[in-house]
């Protein structure tokens, strides 16, 4: 038995879905003899550069207990799950109690940072809808843009 | 003794911690500038380097 500490990034879209993806994921650890001792989850947060073409990532951190044998099972099921976008296990000598430092600072946050990324997905839905409908939008659009010229 | 608060323990998720010990453009500075001794030199490069590859903190200034 070794302690672990688990940081796993998802794919902030799926954001709404963590619940599930929470209970998917405990069960790939039990099934895998693994005990976990604490959960955090962090939320949204700005990736200080991009992975895999996202700007956010949702943060979910993990204090674990179990076989390094087994752990090389759940690192492959990880690789092929498209939701995880990085994950890192790290090995521990003794667990920290303590909350950390960023799950301290996304509930100071909180109020403020659901509101702008809520603006920003709208933003983003925007172009794909754009690109979906055909010819007469993109035509409306250069009208629009000799009016301004 | 140091003008930096340091913890006994380091970690990669104290970023705020870990923030004054690198430039602008990312990169970690040397102890020689910071003069924090050796051995929390090295325990402040590993932690920066984990956090570095969680996206807490930027390698360089150039990402898009």
């Amino acid at each position: 038995m070794k302690k672990y500490e688990a940081v796993i990034i998802l794919n902030p879209n799926l954001s709404s879905k963590v619940d599930e993806f929470k209970k998917d994921f405990d069960k790939l650890l039990t099934d895998n003899s693994f005990n976990i001792l604490k959960t955090e989850d962090v939320g949204r947060r700005q990736l200080a550069y991009s992975i895999a073409n996202h700007n956010k990532g949702h943060y979910i951190l993990f204090n674990l207990e179990g076989d390094p044998s087994k752990l090389l099972e759940i690192e492959t099921k990880i690789k092929y799950n498209e939701s995880i976008i990085r994950h890192l296990f790290l090995v521990v000598k003794v667990h920290n109690g303590e909350d950390s430092s960023l799950l301290i600072e996304s509930k100071n946050k909180k109020p403020e940072t659901v509101e702008i990324e809520e603006k920003k997905e709208v933003k983003t839905e925007k172009p794909k809808i754009a690109e979906d409908s055909p010819k007469e939008e993109a035509e409306d659009s250069k009208k629009e843009g000799d009016d301004n010229e | 003794m140091s003008k930096y608060d340091l913890p006994k323990k380091f970690d990669h998720k104290d970023i705020d911690i870990l923030k004054p010990f690198i430039t602008e453009t990312g990169k970690i500075i040397p102890a020689r500038v910071t003069g924090v001794s050796a051995s929390n030199q090295r325990k402040i490069t590993k932690s920066i380097k984990i956090a570095r590859f969680l996206a807490l903190l930027p390698y360089t200034d150039m990402h898009q």
